[in-house]
């Protein structure tokens, strides 16, 4: 266990009982997908004009909007160059399916049907229409697990749509409310704020839902607020979801060994892409 | 084998059935049933059941290889399942004397303990190791109750082939 803790020396055995367990688990999972399947082909005549119906309006609004931020999409372009901002990272999206959700007291995680052959790299962020879910954590060739965002001491850096306050969404257990930490007690927050990915960490596309406040408990005492948020993307319940490819430009590079000596900067704490993994055991 | 409850002998164990019931506990616990503290870990109750009946067969070993097959499932620490099985296994065969001469339901009692040391572990273990215990990942010990629950049916299933009659006659079936 210390080994595995400490080291990951024993990857290529986990490999290689992955590779003949998978087959197993895919055995497994076939008469829960029959069971799906069957009750999906049962679906009354009703239900489904319904469905169409709703679909129908959402499409109209979506295409609308589409049609807009093409148009806004363009003009941002155009104005950052005019600022010479840095031009914003556009990203390719895989589609994945959630194949179970392993048993484990403690952490909340889910396997995907995708993995290193299909492009997937660790710590690709995995979200579905409404927002994020999680983030890769364990790659295998064909297929991954993803750490999800109810996952204890998971960390997504935020900010609040309304205002653009920066904060840091913490995750707290299985079943727990998210927890929005290390604010001030005056910060301007209200219940129903919706948090967006603020994308400084490199890791999370910026301007992607992750949270609604929920609750606030403000301690003068202590100078600290307890926040409460429920996560936007109902993570237990989709069985498809979207992998981002998200690798921003602007992110801090491996230091180059040539530029080493002249550059005269002490290289010791060279800000890298930090990684948000859990302490303890994984 | 005698067996306590019924008084007859029991039929001899077939190895093939033994590892035949292992790899299907194993593919039980592949169920996509989710994660939740009520779903029973199946393997460890054929485990130590066939611990405490067949600990020849069944021994500390290969609770220790299934408990790495587990790891590898759910995505834990490599070690931790195999430590807590082959633990637990070891409790197991040293009070399988005990344990086999008692009636059904005070088995189930008594292997309750066992169930909780091995649902309960990677909770203790996250404790050690980090020091901080989360008291809502203590929901385990339901998992640990229906395992203790399910120990009579498991008993009924599994030693169903042992009680067969050795010569049927077919003219008086009773």
């Amino acid at each position: 266990m210390l080994i595995d803790f400490r080291f990951k020396a024993l990857d290529p055995i986990r490999n290689h009982a992955n590779w003949v367990l998978r087959p197993l688990e895919y055995i497994m999972m076939a008469p829960r997908n029959a069971y799906e399947v069957t009750s999906e082909y049962f679906t009354t005549r009703s239900t489904l004009e319904q469905e169409n119906q709703i679909m129908k309006v959402r499409q109209a609004e979506l295409s609308l909007l589409a049609n807009q931020s093409e148009f806004l999409l363009i003009e941002n372009q155009n104005l950052r160059e005019l600022m010479s901002l840095q031009k914003q990272v556009s990203f390719e999206t895989l589609p994945v399916e959630i194949l179970f959700n392993p048993p484990n007291p403690i952490s909340q995680r889910i396997v995907i049907n995708r993995g290193s052959n299909d492009g997937l790299k660790l710590g690709n962020p995995i979200a579905n229409d409404a927002g994020i879910l999680g983030q890769v954590v364990r790659l295998y060739e064909r297929s991954a697990e993803v750490s999800l965002l109810e996952d204890r001491d998971f960390a997504v850096p935020v900010q609040v749509a309304r205002n653009g306050l920066r904060a840091a969404v913490f995750g707290a257990g299985r079943g727990n409310p998210l927890e929005l930490r290390y604010l001030p007690v005056a910060s301007d927050l209200e219940v129903g704020d919706i948090l967006l990915t603020s994308g400084i960490d490199g890791v999370y596309p910026p301007g992607f839902a992750v949270a609604v406040i929920s609750k606030i408990e403000r301690n003068a005492d202590k100078n600290s607020s307890n926040v409460f948020c429920m996560p936007v993307a109902a993570v237990n319940r989709y069985r498809q979801a979207l992998a981002f490819l998200y690798d921003p430009q602007f992110d801090a590079k491996a230091p180059i060994v040539s530029n080493k000596p002249s550059s005269g900067t002490p290289l010791t704490n060279n800000p890298g892409r930090r990684q948000t993994r859990a302490r303890g055991m994984q | 084998m005698i067996d306590i409850q019924s008084g007859y002998i029991l039929r001899p164990v077939s190895p093939v059935f033994i590892y035949f019931s292992l790899f299907c506990a194993l593919l039980l616990n592949f169920l996509p049933l989710g994660n939740f503290g009520w779903v029973p870990d199946w393997l460890i109750i054929c485990i130590i059941f066939w611990n405490i009946h067949q600990h020849r067969y069944v021994s500390v070993f290969s609770a220790f290889f299934l408990g790495l097959m587990m790891d590898v499932h759910n995505s834990d620490l490599l070690g931790l399942h195999a430590f807590s099985y082959s633990l637990v296994a070891y409790i197991a065969i040293s009070w399988h004397r005990r344990i086999i001469t008692l009636p059904l339901l005070s088995q189930a009692l008594h292997l309750l303990p066992i169930f909780l040391l091995v649902s309960l572990f990677p909770v203790l273990v996250h404790w050690l190791l980090s020091g901080e215990l989360y008291w809502w990942a203590l929901t385990g010990a339901i998992q640990a109750i229906v395992e203790a629950l399910l120990w009579p049916l498991a008993t009924h299933v599994l030693l169903a082939p042992q009680r067969r009659p050795i010569d049927v006659d077919h003219n008086r079936p009773l």
